[in-house]
């Protein structure tokens, strides 16, 4: 049996490997990400039947729980950890056509890092190894974010690190509450001991912890950062930090409230949270005239939405919100890709630029599209299943709340269909100022679009897919005793 | 006095971290916010060794006989510190080098002065 080991060392090991792989050939550089998420995405696929059965603990260094290091690949962290190798292959591809100027041979060192950073956050099973992880994950967006070297990046990049140090800094002090509370860091060991502890320090204890994680994860006060850093970003970055940064946040979030503090009287506050951040964003980005700041606030909306269901915690609900994470990923990563390339040929951001974009370049305009139908929710394609679940699993309960706020949620489905249909009818239907040539994506930039394309199409067609994964996933969330059971045995 | 005797470690902790807290909100120079960061992590890495501190704690290596493990410090936190340390000098290089650039772009290292970005 493979180890979930290998999903950690291996892609760190070869990033380190990238600048003397661009030594003897910048060009080259670019190709050993694409061969560590490959190589991540089989194993993660290879190793998903197993943990279905039964998740996998691996202890670092041969020592028991709880004083090793524990990774625990369970349902959740394989699922996501298979996300994450997959848009990271798609986006490296992508990148291989697209970052052509700057230090590349960095850009493929960080994005690597970044990737290992968020496989590590889902893998781990100690809370001080998570914050390490979340801090390459943070640290090497940060430097991705400011690559371009212009004005507006880098002043995005000192505000997302500014607020990034802070929030890790809030973390690391909840960390340290924890640790002296409980005298262990093991997640399933704290979560054991969580019963017998005094309630007003562990109350400081979360606080800090989600206000530090909800920096990354742009839950609403928290999320200032988010419109600037993700559309400075070169294109292909945006997409993972978009696609998957801020959703490994928020996984740890998710993983921290539910698992380590068993919190189920403080859900009721999230299920608020995350519909205050799914309406500030959604209409915060139909206020946008800058094609990926929309992108970027209709990410915040994405991530309101996917709290909102996880935070109802019935096992239907959290399918939802993991079917929901899987949607918004591929969707909002193939917006992001797409839109890189119609920028670069128009020269500018704004959504006017973009008129007439549908003849010019119109392999990239349906890919644009199909991603923009996808997260509104039509179907056939992925964001149909998920938002259905939602919906329903607001509804199956009878709760006069959930039924009100469900319809809140989709009057900010309604706005997010409202501020993409505009930017499609400006695609398709209104004449550009100078017509000139037809000229398409790079051939690479275009394949990559397309394994996204056929990825939303084929899940949204047949969700059965992937449910049993997303269903054993929730009741890991949900049951907090299984977990600490299959840690400490 | 045994009030403070016994916590005047996270007095020390906590007030490095509200000194590092004030400096971030108030100031609006990129190096003074730098600095500001670095009090605040510096707050942080002693809140984290005062809790595995006891008074008058030896280092935990049997290095001489008739040390008891009971009079030992907690080893756990300082190599949480360790690690900590080492995060908080690789974004403190990277702020640093971000305020070059920015200085470079700007011509200014006053964030008020930087208004690319609008909501």
């Amino acid at each position: 049996m493979v180890s979930p080991v290998l999903l950690l060392a291996v892609p760190l090991g070869l990033a380190l490997c990238v600048p003397l792989v661009g030594k003897v050939s910048r060009r080259a550089a670019g190709f050993v990400p694409v061969i560590a998420t490959l190589l991540n995405l089989v194993l993660s696929i290879r190793l998903l039947p197993t943990v279905l059965e039964e998740p996998i603990v691996a202890n670092l260094g041969g020592f028991p729980p709880p004083f090793a290091i524990t990774l625990f690949a369970g349902p959740v962290g394989m699922l996501l950890s298979a996300l994450i190798a997959l848009a990271g292959l798609v986006v490296s591809l992508y990148a291989l056509s697209y970052i052509k100027t700057g230090p590349t041979v960095r850009y493929h060192t960080l994005y690597m890092l970044l990737l290992v950073g968020a496989t590590g956050v889902v893998l781990t099973g100690d809370v001080f190894n998570l914050f390490v992880f979340f801090e390459i994950l943070c640290i090497s967006s940060y430097a991705l974010v400011a690559y371009v070297g212009d004005r507006a990046g880098i002043e995005a990049s000192v505000k997302y690190l500014i607020q990034g140090a802070l929030g890790s800094a809030l973390l690391l002090i909840g960390i340290g509450l924890l640790y002296g509370l409980f005298g262990t860091l093991n997640m399933a060991d704290i979560a054991a001991r969580m019963g017998s502890a005094d309630p007003v320090p562990v109350f400081v204890a979360m606080a800090l912890i989600v206000v530090g994680l909800g920096v990354e994860a742009a839950i609403f006060p928290l999320n200032a950062w988010l419109p600037d850093a993700h559309s400075s970003a070169p294109s292909s970055i945006s997409a993972i930090l978009s696609g998957i940064a801020i959703q490994v946040g928020l996984y740890a979030v998710v993983r921290m409230v539910f698992t380590v503090f068993g919190a189920s009287s403080m859900l009721l506050f999230f299920v608020f949270m995350g519909l205050l951040t799914l309406l500030i964003g959604e209409l915060c980005a139909f206020a946008q005239s800058n094609i990926k700041r929309m992108l970027a606030y209709s990410s915040i909306g994405q991530i309101g939405l996917i709290i909102f269901a996880v935070a109802i915690a019935t096992t239907d609900s959290v399918t939802g919100g993991l079917f929901q994470m899987v949607s918004h990923t591929l969707g909002k990563a193939l917006l992001f890709l797409a839109v890189g390339y119609m920028v670069y040929r128009s020269g500018s951001m704004e959504i006017s630029s973009l008129e007439g974009m549908g003849r010019r370049m119109p392999l990239t305009s349906f890919a644009f599209t199909i991603g923009a139908f996808s997260l509104v929710g039509l179907p056939p394609f992925v964001g149909f299943p998920s938002k259905l679940l939602i919906v329903r699993s607001a509804l199956v309960g009878q709760e006069v709340l959930l039924q009100v706020l469900i319809g809140l949620v989709l009057l900010a489905t309604v706005v997010e269909g409202a501020y993409f249909f505009r930017v499609i009818q400006a695609v398709y239907f209104k004449k550009g100022e100078g017509q000139e040539a037809r000229q398409d994506a790079p051939p690479m930039a275009l394949f990559s679009m397309f394994v996204f394309v056929v990825l939303i199409v084929v899940i949204g067609v047949y969700p059965n897919l992937i449910t049993d994964v997303l269903e054993s996933g929730a009741s890991e969330l949900l049951e907090r005793a299984n977990y600490i059971g299959s840690v400490l045995g | 006095m045994s009030f403070l005797h016994d916590y005047v470690y996270y007095i020390g902790a906590f007030g490095l971290v509200a000194i590092g807290l004030l400096i971030i909100l108030v100031k609006r120079n990129l190096i003074k916010l730098i600095i500001g960061l670095s009090i605040l992590d510096t707050g942080v890495n002693m809140f984290l060794i005062s809790v595995g501190y006891i008074n008058r704690g030896t280092a935990p290596i049997f290095s001489r006989p008739g040390l008891e493990p009971d009079g030992m410090v907690d080893p756990v936190p300082q190599a949480l510190v360790l690690t900590a340390i080492v995060i908080g000098v690789a974004i403190l290089a990277l702020a640093l080098a971000l305020a070059v650039r920015f200085y470079k772009s700007y011509g200014t290292l006053d964030l008020r002065k930087a208004k690319e970005l609008r909501w």
